[in-house]
Order: structure tokens, then C-alpha cells, then sequence
């Protein structure tokens, strides 16, 4: 799944969905002049209407579901979701507590029964994430790198 | 209003001189080595030919990205790399070394089905109600740390229970049922 659109300059809105900041302070840090996450066209915006990427940090808590579904809904098509972290991803270490629901994989199904189209999702595992790994994943945005995780299934032998 | 409008073009100059000693700070970072260091923990690797599907990770793993799930005719070992916190405690209680910490974080994909890594080990079942109780491999290792357990290691825990039970029946019944 490749989207042409990517390869042009992506305006993200970070949004938190009840991470520990740890993520979002490394978000900040690609944007200071260190690592620079601008030289690719990246950029935050204030306003999802303005965004091609929504950005969640967080497992999402059940108080930021609502407003994380309303800021989805409100950016215009086409969109994605960059779910960026552990607790994005899959909920990490908070994947069933009570009152979170467990991470983008479970945001997903909410949004399909409301008929809130995505039209990508990208994981970005970490916990935090690393700059490095940030810029990696903008890298494969645009083509300037290769995807290496790939699904493995082992035989346990002697 | 001249002079201020002179100093400000100073200023900037001067700014300019600044940056230029600084140089250039901005990493190349896609195009370059990513700077890792030794204390760095990454994704781990679980190598199959040593893993014996014990589930000694799995108890340690704080938010279970490491399952045992326990099937039928076969145990998988699932690592999903999108909930792992990359503590490395499965390193640290891993009995036989089998799994390995590497310094890989380029992990972003679009498919969630990439983050999913398994191991899948065959299992034996109990001699009288066939329920399955561990991995070969597992069976294998606890005989060879302890060779009196080859007696009573294919049978389910509930059946030891009541070869137990009525063992100690026979023994105070005199052998009269």
C-alpha cells in the first residue's frame, strides 16, 4: 500500500490520546534542527482541517475517544493515521485496562461502524519511539527507504 | 532610524557568522548509519531451534506482546512487536538462551500484520485423558534436568492428582476396593 499523495509535503496534527508524553517529547525533538523532520515537508498544524496526517501518541483513553473520532472526522479526505508508539499500536502496557480501549487496531473498528472512512495506517512501534525511527517511518512515506518487519511464522526444530 | 534599521542588518550578520562556525548540525540520518549505542535495547529475536516453548517469557513479559497460546495440537509462541516495550525481561528468564536482543528500531510498516512474529511447537498429550500439557521440546529439557520425571511427565496434572489419590487409597484400603 503505497499513497502517491504522501510523496508530496504531509501536515500532521499530533494529537494525544493519553500517552505519558514520552512520545511526544521525541516528536519535538524531530523537529528541532538535530534531525529536522522539515527538510522532508513535514509539518505540524494546529487544526485538523488543515492536516493530511493525524499523529496519535497514546492508547486512547475512553475521555479522548470521542474528540480523537471528531478530529479523524474533521480532516479532510484523503487521510491517515500514523499510530505512533507502542500504545498506539497495540495498546501497550495498558492494552486491557478499563479505561482504555486498547490502541488504533480497536480505534479502527470504532470508526468503521461509524462510517469514518481512513485511507491508510501506518504503525510506528517504539516505546518511545526513536527520532531515528520517526524519520524512518517518513522515510517510507516517501519511497526513500525499505520496509524490513515482515511476518514470520517459525517451525520450532533441534 | 537609520542607525537602528544599520545594527539590525549587523545583527544578522553576525548571526550569520555564528552559524557558519557552528556548521551543520542536521543529521542525514536515512542516508547515513543511525546513531545506536551498546545500552540500546531494540525488538528481540527468538531463535526456534533453541526456544522450548516453556512460557517463562510469556509470564514476564509486562504487556503480554509474548503469548503462549495454547492450541490443541499446537503451542504458538506469538511476539507482537506493536505492544512490546522492549525491556528485555524475556532475555533475562529465558532458560535456554533462546532469545536474542538485537539494536533494530526501524520496525514503521503499514500492515499490522508485519509486527506479528511466531513460533510454533508441537505438543504432547496425556497417556489417559489426552488433553495436550506441554511442548516436546519442553518435555525433553525437564528430562534431561531431571531423569525421574520420565515416569510421570505425559500425564496431565489432574490425572497425576488422582494416580496419587488412589495410590494412597490402595496403600491404607490394603488393596481391597
Amino acid at each position: 500500500m503505497s499513497l502517491e499523495y504522501l510523496k508530496k509535503s504531509i501536515w500532521v496534527f499530533h494529537l494525544n490520546t493519553g500517552s505519558c508524553n514520552a512520545c511526544d517529547i521525541e516528536v519535538l525533538d524531530v523537529l528541532t534542527p538535530y534531525f529536522d523532520a522539515e527538510r522532508f515537508g513535514v509539518k505540524l498544524v494546529v487544526s485538523p482541517r488543515h492536516a493530511d496526517a493525524i499523529l496519535l501518541t497514546g492508547p486512547i483513553t475512553y475521555e479522548s475517544l470521542p474528540k480523537v473520532v471528531k478530529a479523524i472526522e474533521s480532516a479532510p479526505r484523503p487521510r491517515i493515521i500514523i499510530a505512533l508508539g507502542s500504545c498506539a499500536c497495540g495498546g501497550g502496557i495498558w492494552y486491557d485496562t478499563y479505561s482504555t480501549i486498547g490502541g488504533v487496531p480497536e480505534l479502527l473498528k470504532i470508526l468503521k461502524e461509524h462510517n469514518i472512512e481512513v485511507d491508510g495506517v501506518y504503525y510506528v512501534p517504539g516505546c518511545p519511539v526513536r527520532p531515528e525511527s520517526i524519520i524512518y517511518a517518513i522515510g517510507l512515506f516517501k519511497g526513500l527507504v525499505e520496509k524490513k518487519v515482515k511476518r514470520k511464522v517459525k517451525k520450532a526444530g533441534f | 532610524m537609520s542607525e537602528k534599521s544599520l545594527g539590525k542588518k549587523l545583527g544578522l550578520f553576525k548571526i550569520l557568522i555564528i552559524a557558519k562556525k557552528a556548521g551543520r548540525v542536521t543529521r542525514k540520518y536515512p542516508f547515513e548509519k543511525p546513531l545506536v549505542t551498546d545500552e540500546f535495547r531494540g525488538k528481540i529475536e527468538i531463535d526456534e531451534k533453541e526456544c522450548i516453548g516453556c512460557g517463562a517469557c510469556a509470564n514476564a513479559c509486562p504487556p503480554n506482546a509474548l503469548k503462549l497460546i495454547k492450541g490443541e495440537n499446537t503451542f504458538i509462541l506469538q511476539y507482537f512487536i506493536g505492544r512490546c516495550i522492549y525491556c528485555w525481561r524475556c532475555i533475562d528468564v529465558c532458560p535456554t538462551n533462546a532469545i536474542k536482543g538485537t539494536r533494530e528500531f526501524e520496525l514503521a510498516t503499514p500492515d499490522l500484520n508485519d509486527l506479528y512474529e511466531s513460533v510454533v511447537h508441537d505438543v504432547i498429550k496425556c497417556r489417559e485423558c489426552s488433553k495436550p500439557i506441554m511442548t516436546v521440546k519442553a518435555k525433553d529439557y525437564i528430562i534431561s534436568k531431571v531423569s525421574v520425571s520420565e515416569n510421570y511427565i505425559d500425564l496431565d496434572p489432574d490425572c497425576r492428582k488422582k494416580h496419587f489419590l488412589s495410590s494412597i487409597e490402595k496403600r491404607f484400603s490394603g488393596g481391597i476396593e
